[in-house]
């Protein structure tokens, strides 16, 4: 008699999740059903939508164009490439979009810190942001995963206490604002995951050739872990698919590391005050992983707090001989480089710090020419030819 | 630092001068986790615990630290008041926030609870939550006055030495550098994270309504006085009375 | 036939336990099996030896289905579906769709035997890998090797030298949410890990649990033995992802009595996937009209003291389509519901006689 091997095999070629039945309802059905009873005003998708597969199943709706970017303040603070890339992608592909002046910080990163707030506090700054981006009808898309993962939080709290909305309620009528949630909570990763095909066919450069390790966000999929994009297409529909789904698109030598799951060891406070937990978690627990099993040209991630951590950590290990080296970026900036951007003057990599040249030259980018041209226009501003930069110089 | 030392024998049965914190009688460590259960998160943070390790597996400062979600999950499930406290003192702000326990399969959320005893132990002025928060003044002050915890003009010389030369390389050329960004909001320190007068006022409202600022007046007197000071004078040009 | 014949829903050890009860008490019986073939679970997905004394499942199971098919009161109807319900208790008719097409069947009363299905780990909120690691497998995907008295990794076809089982995949779960115990697979689990343990003695097993559950017999006929004879490793502490290093498989978790992280290469990782009411379970429900509960399975109307009885006079359930049930717990309630079915039908026609 044979062994089973290949049913067993076969069983396993595609997973169908079905009807799944789960603890927690319908966040979307829910603030519908809020916004019914006249308990809060729900912003709704309006434009063409890319429809994704979430980890129980639910359809997420992903609006294309016309959408107000909730930025990032570590990025916007010290890797602007991150967001200018989002942008230039976002232009390339003709899709209108919206930089507000009237944001604050989701204050996430303070409060997850140092819990100098509250749930009132920490609802109110979450609503009144949204409620700025239904003035403007545009629909918000949120740059950093902990805005993302946090607003969440707060979309949960707000939808399970009636007592937390009367509150935020009250606040929001003295600032003459309502209780504003968006219809779906969307962070950028999953625009560039919904995109992913568009993006890819207006890419301009090869990057077959280039080894790439994925670090998932805590935040974007662990923390209220039913928005996150699960595709059975990509893991087997077993670990979140963005990120990941974009770079096979792109083509990219996708590989594995043993510690795929594990947090890159930010720590909010840590980062800040607590170092070296941060440098020995990022370096012990993720780089060199992935150097000995994958041996990656780039790590791709998509948040804030994991490019920093990753990139910024990797200084004080190489001086103590440890193995590690791996240029670190967010899909967005290799996506927008697969699609023809400057690494300098959209990318920006001269503001990370672990080497991205090597994974530059496998794309078959010049960097030393392209860093020419950076210091050509650089030039043209302290002669006062002009004062900034603007979106025409880049891609001249 | 409170308990990165592995090897260091149970805290709670030191003295006081050893322990780094001062012992309360039983009846203010049962208010302090009376604190903790009012919060409103509280009853969706614990159910009950298996005692199975799953949140320690997943976590990233259970690898670093004497420290574990379980114990935070089994403490609270158990309502032993004195590990609490003891837990409030020493544990809590190892916690990485990651939330990789939310893998808990009775749905407890260790990293919420610490949430919700951390801002216990910043508004009852613990030892523990003044020491966490003795580097931090500056960074509170920014996200209370500005709303970003993080300005554009981070990058300062000196300000992350462990960063690398590259860092070293932005702070210098910073404002050039800027200047070379395309999106307009980018171009310069001023502008990268600018917040309207009205944004700002909103703000200030938020924190005062919510009980926020006053969050801080235990742990640091002086920085919620500035605070104070700059939110009401702000408000009272703008003719808001509170 | 009519109103003195039970029509039982379901093949499987619990229909056809069920069947065999009310042919013994002198009562009709129209058996009705979705497959083209009778033993249920057991049969189609090959179990090799039954919990939890581990004996081959096919004989015996072949021996309760004879005891069926070769009875004058047995009706079998394989191929068969139930698509419509219509008249009143006592006097129910059913619509059966099948080889011969749609045909009516009159009964006095029903029993449900419909049974479970494993969880599908695909759904699973630890990460398990199931659907990108050839050798991560379910209990009854060892079993289907078991049958064949062989153990192997599927990406290679090597024994494998380190194998561990996790419990409680799809059960005791608030996310997914199966809140319930499964009752089975520590046992079942149990038991195959003793088989690997016979079939590879230079193996190395590994259990993984939350609360080790063999109550009764099961805990010296299963448990006991498994680590005083077979030396099978227990370890409480549950295991929070499975990921592949090298040709390997990690499992990471915590050894909560010891207190330490767990990081550890397998070859073989057996998820020990609970029980979900089956595909059938749920569309009997519907077309019979009987509640079911919060986990879709059939509702048990009666309290812990009457275990059968439905939403709807008349019918009955038994088995895994009442909730999770080990093999012995099914014939039980199969039994139960035999004796409700046929004391049901015979009341009515000692009524209708008067």
């Amino acid at each position: 008699m044979t062994i089973p091997i290949e049913a067993l095999k076969r069983k396993k070629e595609h997973f169908d999740r079905g009807e799944d039945r789960r603890a927690l309802a319908d966040p979307r059905a829910e603030l519908l059903d809020l916004e019914a009873r006249g308990e809060l005003v729900v912003q709704k998708i309006d434009r063409d939508v890319v429809t994704v597969p979430t980890k129980y199943g639910r359809d997420k709706r992903i609006q294309k164009a016309h959408l107000w970017h909730h930025k990032s303040c570590g990025q916007c603070g010290h890797i602007p490439g991150y967001s200018t890339s989002i942008f230039w992608v976002m232009r390339k592909l003709g899709y209108d979009y919206h930089d507000p002046k009237d944001q604050t910080s989701c204050t996430a990163w303070n409060y997850y810190a140092s819990a100098t707030s509250n749930t009132a506090a920490q609802a109110a700054v979450a609503v009144r942001n949204f409620a700025a981006a239904n003035e403007t009808g545009f629909f918000p898309l949120i740059h950093c995963g902990t805005s993302y993962g946090h607003y969440k939080e707060v979309r949960e709290e707000l939808i399970r206490h009636p007592e937390l909305r009367a509150e935020v309620r009250e606040i929001m009528a003295k600032l003459g604002k309502q209780l504003v949630l968006p219809e779906e909570i969307v962070h950028y990763s999953e625009w560039f995951y919904a995109l992913r095909h568009e993006i890819a066919a207006r890419q301009v450069r090869d990057v077959s050739q280039v080894k790439v390790t994925v670090h998932p966000a805590c935040h974007y999929y662990k923390l209220v872990e039913g928005d996150a994009i699960y595709d059975p297409d990509v893991y087997g529909g077993q670990r979140t698919a963005v990120v990941t789904g974009l770079a096979q698109a792109l083509g990219a030598d996708v590989r594995n590391y043993s510690t795929w799951f594990d947090c890159c060891g930010f720590g909010f406070r840590h980062i800040l005050v607590q170092r070296d937990f941060t440098r020995s978690f990022a370096t012990l627990r993720k780089i060199e992983v992935m150097k000995e099993e994958a041996d990656p040209d780039v790590v791709l991630t998509h948040d804030t707090g994991c490019v920093t951590t990753l990139d910024k950590s990797q200084f004080a290990a190489r001086a103590h001989d440890r193995n590690v080296g791996v240029g670190v970026m967010s899909e967005a900036q290799f996506a927008a480089l697969a699609m023809g951007a400057h690494p300098y003057k959209v990318c920006q990599l001269h503001w990370h710090s672990a080497d991205y040249r090597p994974v530059l030259e496998k794309m078959g980018i010049d960097w030393e020419q392209a860093w020419a041209e950076f210091q050509a226009d650089l030039k043209r501003l302290e002669r006062g030819e002009k004062q900034f930069l603007d979106w025409d110089d880049v891609d001249s | 630092m409170t308990t990165t030392d592995a090897a260091k024998p149970d805290a709670h049965y030191k003295a006081p001068q050893v322990a780094g914190y001062a012992d309360v009688p039983y009846e203010e460590k049962a208010r302090l986790f009376d604190l903790v259960k009012s919060d409103l998160r509280f009853g969706d943070y614990l159910y009950g615990c298996y005692e199975c390790g799953i949140c320690v597996a997943a976590c990233p400062s259970a690898r670093f630290y004497d420290f574990s979600p379980r114990r935070i999950a089994q403490a609270a499930a158990r309502e032993d008041v004195e590990l609490i406290y003891q837990q409030m003192q020493e544990d809590i702000w190892e916690c990485s926030q990651c939330f990789s326990c939310l893998r808990c399969p009775r749905g407890n959320n260790p990293g919420g609870i610490i949430t919700i005893m951390r801002e216990v132990a910043v508004s009852n002025g613990l030892a523990s939550a003044r020491e966490a928060l003795a580097g931090y003044s500056r960074i509170i002050y920014k996200i209370m006055s500005t709303g970003t915890q993080v300005s554009p003009d981070m990058l300062q010389p000196d300000a992350f030495p462990d960063w690398g030369p590259e860092t070293g390389d932005v702070s210098a050329n910073l404002d050039l550098w800027r200047r070379a960004l395309p999106p307009e909001t980018l171009h310069t320190t001023t502008t990268g994270w600018a917040v309207s007068d009205r944004t700002l006022i909103e703000l200030y409202l938020i924190w005062l309504h919510t009980g926020s600022l006053d969050m801080i007046a235990e742990v640091d007197a002086s920085l919620h006085a500035i605070l104070q000071e700059l939110m009401e004078e702000r408000l009272e040009d703008e003719g808001i009375e509170l | 036939m009519s109103a003195d014949t039970v029509a039982v829903i379901g093949g499987g050890p619990g229909g056809l336990r069920a069947a065999d009860a009310i042919t013994e008490i002198g009562g009709k019986v129209v058996l009705i099996e979705q497959r083209d073939f009778l033993g249920g679970t057991p049969i189609a997905e090959n179990y090799a030896g039954l919990t939890p004394h581990g004996e081959p499942a096919r004989p015996q199971i072949e021996r309760m289905i004879e005891a069926v098919t070769s009875h004058p009161d047995a009706d079998v109807r394989l191929g068969s579906v139930v698509t419509a319900l219509s008249g009143e208790p006592g006097a129910y008719t059913l619509t059966v769709r099948g080889p011969a097409g749609d045909q009516l069947v009159e009964c006095g009363a029903i029993v449900l035997a419909t049974g479970f299905t494993h969880f599908d780990p695909g759904r699973e909120t630890q990460l398990y890998g199931y659907y990108e690691y050839p050798d991560v497998v379910t209990l009854p995907d060892l079993e289907s090797m078991l049958s064949q008295h062989q153990v192997v990794r599927p990406s290679n076809g090597q024994p494998p030298e380190r194998v561990c089982f996790i419990q409680c995949v799809g059960s005791r779960d608030r996310h997914i949410g199966n809140e319930y115990c499964s009752k089975v697979c520590c046992g079942v689990a149990s038991k195959e890990a003793i088989e690997i343990r016979q079939l590879l003695p230079g193996s190395k097993v590994y259990i993984f649990y939350i609360d080790m559950r063999m109550y009764g017999y099961w805990e010296n006929e299963i448990y006991w033995p498994a680590q005083e004879k077979h030396h099978v490793q227990y370890v409480k502490g549950m295991i929070t992802e499975v990921i592949a290093k090298g040709d390997r498989l990690l499992v990471r978790g915590e050894d909560t009595t010891m207190g330490r992280p767990m990081e550890l290469e397998m070859d073989l990782v057996v998820l020990s996937v609970g029980m979900e009411p089956s595909a059938g379970t749920k569309q009997m429900a519907r077309v019979l009209g009987v509640a079911q509960n919060k986990y879709g399975f059939i509702h048990a109307v009666g309290g812990p003291l009457d275990t059968v009885s439905t939403s709807r006079a008349g019918i009955f359930a038994c088995g895994a389509a009442l909730g999770p049930a080990d093999l012995e717990d099914t014939v039980s309630s199969a039994a139960g519901a035999a004796m409700k079915a046929v004391g049901f039908l015979r009341r009515r026609a000692a009524v209708s006689a008067d």
